[in-house]
Parts: structure tokens; C-alpha cells; sequence
């Protein structure tokens, strides 16, 4: 069996409107992969920048998989989320990447997205906060049912994965 | 049957914490440690340190610069649980106690070459107003009992940090049979030590 290492970082994000800002993350895989290392999912830290407008987490990530097909590359999926001052949170951005299939160590740019309900959540969000979420956290990574959606942009969570290919040579695969 | 191949790869680690930029604090000084996973032994060099006092320099860079050598050897049979540095910078504060003005953890990179790294520094920060203003002055800020705990990613969902700083590294990485075991760590990095760019916000 083919296995593959994810370690890096959950660096941080830029771009939100919001400034103390926590992400929860998970992976997602396909019937083939078996995780037989690490946590598959976490949620960050929360955190204020002082200098500049990046909030940083720096949160590990660190996942051994073994695989017998290659349908079903795992992909992360993120939620940030920000807190106010008297612990009330509220969605930032929904976003998913592919974790990179070619070893090595790259820097991942993930966009995000939020739903944007009726006009008349959106003046409610202005003003009081909340607003509307996903129910079902499938649709952040799968394409099925996101035509039902109306969805504005959010910031970018940017991200640092390394990835370690085992055995990948022996069954002809190349990457 | 052909001999019995390698079952242990080594990874070789050198460099330096070169340099930190706080804009509002000074005369700082860095430990490091390494956190690493149960498969993995360190087998040479120093795992721990603890650096010089440095203040700022006095020309317009306003520079803090440590300098301060790493050099450590591990061995493993498991990627999992790859070396994690983890930094501690202290300093004084108005009332003269050493106080942490950060923590910030990066993962040993793992292609062979040159790699510089900024990592951003973060403090944990208390809830309450009043909290924070008892914490200043009696000089006993919020720390982490074992700065380790930087380094996992269970329990961080309760904390609340302020990132307020970074610290450059520069890491030499060199790996001995990691092929042989069938690994492939991806191309050498040769672009030296312009690695990857920083993502936007982290100063150059």
C-alpha cells in the first residue's frame, strides 16, 4: 500500500473584515485512504493581531495515510469563524483545498466563501451579527447540491503543507 | 534475497534562529526545543537552548539579532511526528520582570537544502479587562506551563493569543536513506534561501 505524509501549517489569514479569528479544519478522504496517524480534524486558537492585519495560528497539521486507489485525494475544508468580545462567534468564511498531490513543500492560498441569505438577514448581520451557516458541512468540499447557494467572498486562509509520497513508484504512479 | 535494507532514516538539521522582529519590545532573549513524535529519537546535538539578551540596534533597521547556532541529528522509521521547533522569546517588561512576549512553532522542513523560515510569535491573552490589567502589574502574565503544548494541535480550541512579532530561522536540512525506504521528499530546494515567498503580511 501507497502512503502518504501531510505535515505543515495552518498558517493564518488575511482578508477578513473581522480580526479575531479562529479556523476549524478536517479532512476529508475517499473509501480507498485510511488515516492511520492524527488527528482529522481541530479547530485553531483564537487570535488578535497586533502588527499588521494577518491573523496567525500556526496550527500543526500532521497525518499519515495509507491508500490503495488514488480517487479520493484527501481535501481539507475549513470554516473561520470570528469571536467578539463577549465570546459570541460568528462565520467568517467557508472554504476547501486539495491537499497537493506532488511531494514537496507548498504555500496554499485557499479562498473562502460565505452564504449570503435574504436582504433581510443581511441588514440583521450588519447590525447584530449571526447570519446564515450550512447545515450539513459536505457542501464546503462537495459540488453536489452548491447551485441552491447565493454566496459572497471572504478572506483567504493561507497554509503550508508539505507532502511526503511512500511507495508511489512501485505501482507506476507518478507525481 | 538481497541483504536487508535501512529500517531507520536520519534527518540532519543545522542553522541558526538568526533574527526576531517585536516593534514594541527589547532586550529579548529566545529558548528553543525541538517536539517531536514517539518513533523519532534525537541521536547528536543539542535538542534545547537558551540564547543572549539582545536589544535593538540603534541604527534605522531596529534590528534584534540572535544569531544563535542549532545543530541536531535525529533518527526515525516514521515520517509521523516530524520534528517541530518551538521558540519562547522573553523579555523585560516596565517593571523589570522577564515576561514571555511570544511562542511560535514551525515543522523542520523536510526537502534537502537551504530553507529560511518567519515564523509569526504569539502570547496567550487573558479574557477579562481586568485580568489583563492585575496580569501587567504584578508582572505575572499568562504562559504556558510547558511551551511544548505550541507545538500539538489538541486543546488550542479554549486560547486566546495576540500574535505580536516574528522570528527568522534559517535551516539547513540534509536526510540519510529516506529514499531507500521509499520515501520521496519532492525536489531538492534550489532556489537556496529564497524558499517559497511568505504569504502577504509577514514582513520580507
Amino acid at each position: 500500500m501507497a502512503e502518504v505524509h501531510v505535515i505543515g501549517q495552518i498558517l493564518g489569514a488575511t482578508g477578513f473584515s473581522e480580526s479575531s479569528l479562529f479556523c476549524k479544519w478536517g479532512v476529508h478522504t475517499g473509501a480507498a485512504w485510511k488515516l492511520l496517524s492524527g488527528v482529522r480534524e481541530g479547530q485553531t486558537q483564537v487570535d488578535t493581531p497586533q502588527v499588521g492585519d494577518m491573523a496567525y495560528w500556526s496550527h500543526p497539521i500532521d497525518l499519515h495515510f495509507a491508500t490503495k486507489g488514488l480517487q479520493g485525494w484527501p481535501r481539507l475544508h475549513l470554516q473561520v469563524w470570528s469571536q467578539d468580545s463577549f465570546g459570541r462567534c460568528q462565520l467568517a468564511g467557508y472554504g476547501f483545498c486539495h491537499v497537493p498531490s506532488s511531494p514537496g513543500t507548498h504555500q496554499l492560498d485557499c479562498p473562502t466563501w460565505r452564504p449570503l441569505g435574504s436582504w433581510r438577514e443581511q441588514l440583521a448581520r450588519a447590525f447584530v451579527g449571526g447570519g446564515p451557516q450550512l447545515l450539513h458541512g459536505d457542501a464546503i468540499y462537495s459540488g453536489a447540491d452548491r447551485y441552491r447557494l447565493h454566496t459572497a467572498a471572504g478572506g483567504t486562509v493561507h497554509l503550508e503543507l508539505g507532502l511526503l509520497l511512500r511507495h508511489f513508484d512501485r505501482y507506476g504512479v507518478e507525481c | 534475497m538481497a541483504a536487508a535494507g535501512p529500517s531507520v532514516f536520519l534527518l540532519m538539521v543545522n542553522g541558526q534562529v538568526e533574527s526576531a522582529q517585536f516593534p514594541e519590545y527589547d532586550d529579548l532573549y529566545c529558548k528553543y526545543c525541538f517536539v517531536y513524535g514517539q518513533d523519532w529519537a534525537p541521536t547528536a546535538g543539542l535538542e534545547e537552548g537558551i540564547s543572549q539578551i539582545t536589544s535593538k540596534s540603534q541604527d534605522v533597521r531596529q534590528a534584534l539579532v540572535w544569531n544563535f547556532p542549532i545543530d541536531v541529528t535525529f533518527k526515525s522509521t516514521n515520517p509521523y511526528g516530524w520534528p517541530q521547533i518551538v521558540l519562547s522569546v522573553y523579555g523585560p517588561d516596565v517593571f523589570g520582570n522577564d515576561v514571555v512576549r511570544g511562542y511560535g512553532a514551525v515543522h523542520v522542513p523536510f526537502s534537502p537544502g537551504r530553507h529560511k523560515r518567519t515564523i509569526p510569535m504569539f502570547v496567550p491573552e487573558s479574557t477579562s479587562k481586568l485580568q489583563k490589567f492585575t496580569s501587567w502589574f504584578m508582572g505575572r502574565r499568562p504562559e504556558y506551563t510547558d511551551p511544548k503544548v505550541v507545538a500539538q494541535g489538541e486543546g488550542r480550541e479554549v486560547t486566546r493569543v495576540r500574535s505580536q512579532g516574528f522570528v527568522t530561522l534559517l535551516f539547513n536540512v540534509v536526510t540519510k536513506d529516506m529514499r531507500k525506504l521509499g520515501y520521496d521528499t519532492g525536489p531538492p530546494d534550489t532556489q537556496g534561501v529564497l524558499g517559497p515567498s511568505p504569504p502577504p503580511g509577514l514582513p520580507r
